[in-house]
């Protein structure tokens, strides 16, 4: 104890057994987990063609994990379901089998969490809710739980004095607040979009799902919010997105070659190429979008805040070929994936503003300034 | 001059760092206090300052429980451990300038390191949350620190060492290298999946029991000491006690992670450790409580000893507390709860604070010459202990009806079990009010102290200058 070194030696060699263990030790043991399937083959193979789990993140909900940690979210939430025999969170209804180390390898930001003023988030993707539930949860929560303690995030939003129908609706439950209108900053979108990834539906060799017939269903949900709850989208809706998308994927004649700038996943190229994902003007005002698809844009826009300037060409091969029928589902797509959420653009609308337009000289690009006072 | 006694010099040594150490501790104290107050506001009305992206309820908590323990805990810890071990070496504390101008950096760094929790950097690693950007910073400024408190060591007169210097030089040493292991296993070489929470917690809990626990300890086995006159009670045993610390500690924490995502070996032997933790406990209560109440009214009327025997009982009840909530039959009800927050309080405030405080209350005179009233001092214990005891009690039933409430499927998270903690978290909001006022009589007194009116002199050569 008299002789520093030893001293220390002494006192690094306790606290070194101890890091062996968690980090060479553990880091051994299950460090280079990786993705399997639901169940393996007698010699312990995993079987051809079978699906690979977890997945891993969007890109977009990948972003979506990072406002989630800057925001301090992990606070309030566990990620992660206890062992039957460690706790109630199985029965809870907040997932069907207990979480696994697996569950996490793909993720960069693990955020398990050691405390619950809020629910466990780590089925929240399980739970049914839609896009827009969840952004009028994250935009003021007491909108939909009178008593919740979860701090509202209205910073995330645009609040919109004169409303398009694609904005959101906000009505508290006891009505005693006047409707508001709300438009998500792309930011929001991300974390929707995060959250929404939020779930481990798959059963993994070393776990599977727990057989209780006492599990209850999240009962705040089915108590308070089923009314509020709109199922899935309706077929021809997801027709219409589906054949939306195949415009925009498409770079042969016929398509939309849209992704090439704006990206498969809608993020567009930052400082060249303007996001449509949670953008301010996909989400907005049909007709701008509508004579944008036919004619092309040019000049500098303000997407969100950020100022672009480059040249958008009519879209379609040929430029400016898309029918009506194209343009109402390609706009009904960009609208409805990378956590957007808005209504959807029928042909009939389109042939309406492709009339009024009678005259303007095919490839006469628009520019913000003549699209911009629509808006309003 | 030159017939003051030996401890003279030595004070007067210690007096730049020792006062810079603890004028910034206590900055960072209110800083704190005023975080822990807003956070518990924002509990009670999630409206408040919701509309402003900086101030978000997981920023706020994050942010107090860093300025707590960097700020205040980190300048606290350098301020005791330079006077306590320059004391018990009877050597002169050397390269002051070198020390402030640490201090200085560290200040820095946590200053940034908090700017950048509030503007939306979080790391998302438990008690690593300031961005990595200031990492460095901290562990530069932490070693040049740490070197030249090894300095005064190194020159003591007497070669045997003693329980404080054991403590306090092992915490000392510790966090460094708690640090690097963090850094190592978080960002440069990161671990894949749950071994990062697995790794950040255990970083997080050590930093409580390996860096603010044992400084906390050594100083209460130097003042009691020294305070009542008389020698520690079965002093033998402190080394055992010591080593059972530094043995068990890094294993005990984990146990946190009952039943989560990670290997089972993991909890479990978390869990043993923190039973075998009654024999440590067990020593240092025996140490302290047989020492001190052989001689209660000696105790009582010595307001520094007050504060830590206080202290040393908290320390003593947190920990059995602690061992008791971390066999897996009560984890399964306390776990994820807000009895957490009780045993951060608790170790942080109740435990390590206290004895600060009372350190700095029997350093201070010394060091500087001057005394603070003692209606100052009064009225601190008593809000400190007044505040401490309701946050702790509200924390702990609040936490227990969490814990029950939440097990029962049956009942709906935010409209029953969240609406029944609420008023523990109202308690709590005017228990960190009352805190706030205690400690911001502690600190102005501390800094009337350290800096005594600086318009006095003026005052008097103005007055000499009229006349």
């Amino acid at each position: 104890m008299n002789n520093l070194a030893k001293f220390s030696l002494g006192i690094f060699l306790t606290l070194g057994i101890a890091w062996l263990a968690f980090v060479v030790g553990a880091r051994s043991q299950y460090g280079d987990l990786s993705p399997t399937s639901e169940s393996l083959n007698e010699d312990g193979s995993v079987p051809v063609d079978a699906d690979l789990y977890p997945f891993d993140l969007s890109g977009m909900a990948k972003q979506g994990a990072e406002e989630y940690a800057a925001l301090g979210c992990v606070s309030c939430h566990t990620q992660q379901v206890r062992r039957v025999e460690a706790g109630f969170d199985v029965d809870r209804g907040w997932g069907k089998r207990p979480s696994a180390p697996r569950d996490y390898v793909l993720q960069e930001h693990v955020l398990l969490g050691n405390s619950r003023i809020g629910p466990d988030l780590a089925n929240l993707g399980l739970r049914g809710y839609t896009d827009q539930w969840l952004h009028q949860h994250l935009f003021e929560p007491q909108t939909l739980f009178p008593s919740s303690l979860c701090p509202p995030s209205p910073f995330l939003y645009n609040e919109i004095k004169d409303p398009t129908p694609s904005d959101l609706e906000i009505t508290s439950q006891d009505n005693t607040k006047d409707i508001r209108h709300i438009r998500p900053l792309v930011r929001a979108n991300r974390l929707i979009a995060y959250l929404q990834s939020l779930k481990q539906d798959y059963e993994l060799p070393e776990v599977s799902f727990v057989e209780d017939d006492e599990v209850v269903e999240e009962t705040e949900l089915t108590e308070e919010v089923a009314s509020a709850q709109v199922s899935s989208a309706p077929k021809w809706l997801q027709d219409q997105i589906d054949a939306g998308k195949e415009v925009y994927m498409k770079a042969a004649a016929g398509g939309g070659m849209c992704f090439t700038c704006h990206q498969v996943n809608g993020e567009g190229l930052a400082g060249q190429f303007p996001p449509l994902a949670g953008s301010d003007w996909v989400l907005g005002d049909k007709d701008r979008l509508i004579k944008i698809s036919m004619y092309g844009l040019m000049g500098e826009i303000e997407v969100n805040g950020v100022k672009y300037n480059n040249v958008m060409a009519p879209p379609g091969i040929p430029p400016g070929s898309l029918t009506d029928d194209q343009i109402a589902n390609v706009l009904t797509y960009i609208r409805n994936d990378w956590g957007n959420s808005a209504s959807a653009v029928t042909s009939d609308e389109v042939a309406t503003v492709r009339k009024s337009l009678n005259g303007r000289a095919p490839m006469q690009m628009f520019t913000a300034a003549e699209l911009s006072p629509d808006v309003k | 001059m030159s017939e003051d006694s030996p401890d003279k010099t030595i004070d007067r040594s210690a007096r730049l760092a020792f006062s810079f150490f603890l004028s910034s501790a206590g900055l960072w104290l209110l800083i704190a206090a005023l975080f822990a107050y807003l956070a518990a506001c924002k509990l009670t009305d999630p409206f408040f300052l919701s509309s402003c992206e900086f101030f978000t309820y997981g920023k706020i908590k994050v942010s107090q429980a860093n300025a707590f323990i960097y700020g205040w805990g980190g300048n606290a810890i350098f301020a005791v451990s330079i006077w306590i071990l320059a004391r018990l070496s009877q050597a002169e504390v050397r390269g002051s300038v070198f020390l402030i101008f640490a201090g200085v950096i560290w200040n820095l760094a946590i200053t940034f390191g908090l700017l950048g929790i509030l503007d939306g950097h979080m790391s998302g690693h438990e008690m690593l949350e300031m961005p990595k950007e200031v990492w460095p910073a901290m562990l530069i400024s932490y070693l040049i620190i740490t070197f030249l408190i090894l300095v005064i060591h190194r020159s003591r007169q007497i070669k045997e060492t003693i329980a404080p210097q054991w403590f306090i030089l092992a915490a000392i040493l510790w966090f460094p290298a708690l640090f690097l292991i963090a850094w190592h296993g978080l960002e440069i070489n990161p671990a894949r999946g749950t071994l990062q929470t697995v790794l950040s917690m255990w970083f997080g809990q050590s930093l409580i029991w390996l860096w603010l626990t044992p400084v906390a300890l050594g100083a209460a086995y130097y003042l009691i000491p020294a305070i009542l006159g008389r020698t520690i009670d079965k002093y033998y045993l402190a080394i055992f006690g010591f080593w059972c610390i530094a043995a068990l500690a890094p294993w005990s924490v984990v146990h946190h992670l009952e039943g989560g995502p990670v290997p089972m070996w993991i909890p479990a032997i978390g869990t043993v450790m923190s039973i075998a933790m009654v024999f440590p406990i067990a020593v240092a209560s025996t140490n302290f409580h047989a020492t001190a109440f052989l001689d209660l009214g000696k105790v009582w009327n010595s307001l520094p000893l007050r504060f830590v025997i206080f202290g040393t009982l908290s320390y003593t009840v947190s920990s059995y507390i602690g061992v008791v909530f971390s066999l897996p039959a009560v984890a399964k009800i306390t776990q994820f709860t807000i009895i957490n927050e009780f045993h951060f309080n608790q170790r942080v405030y109740g435990f390590f604070s206290m004895i600060v405080f009372g350190a700095v209350y029997f350093a201070l005179p010394k060091i500087t010459g001057r005394e603070i009233p003692i209606s100052a001092k009064s009225f601190h214990f008593w809000t400190s202990t007044l505040g401490v005891l309701l946050l702790l009690l509200a924390y702990l039933i609040g936490g227990l009806t969490h814990g029950v409430l939440a097990g029962q499927p049956s009942l709906p998270w935010s409209s029953s079990v969240i609406s029944s903690v609420q008023p523990y978290f109202l308690i709590t909001k005017f228990a960190f009010l009352l805190l706030a006022f205690s400690q911001l009589v502690f600190v102005v007194n501390v800094w009337r102290v350290i800096f005594p009116n600086p318009f006095a002199k003026l005052f008097v050569d103005q007055k000499e200058a009229g006349a």
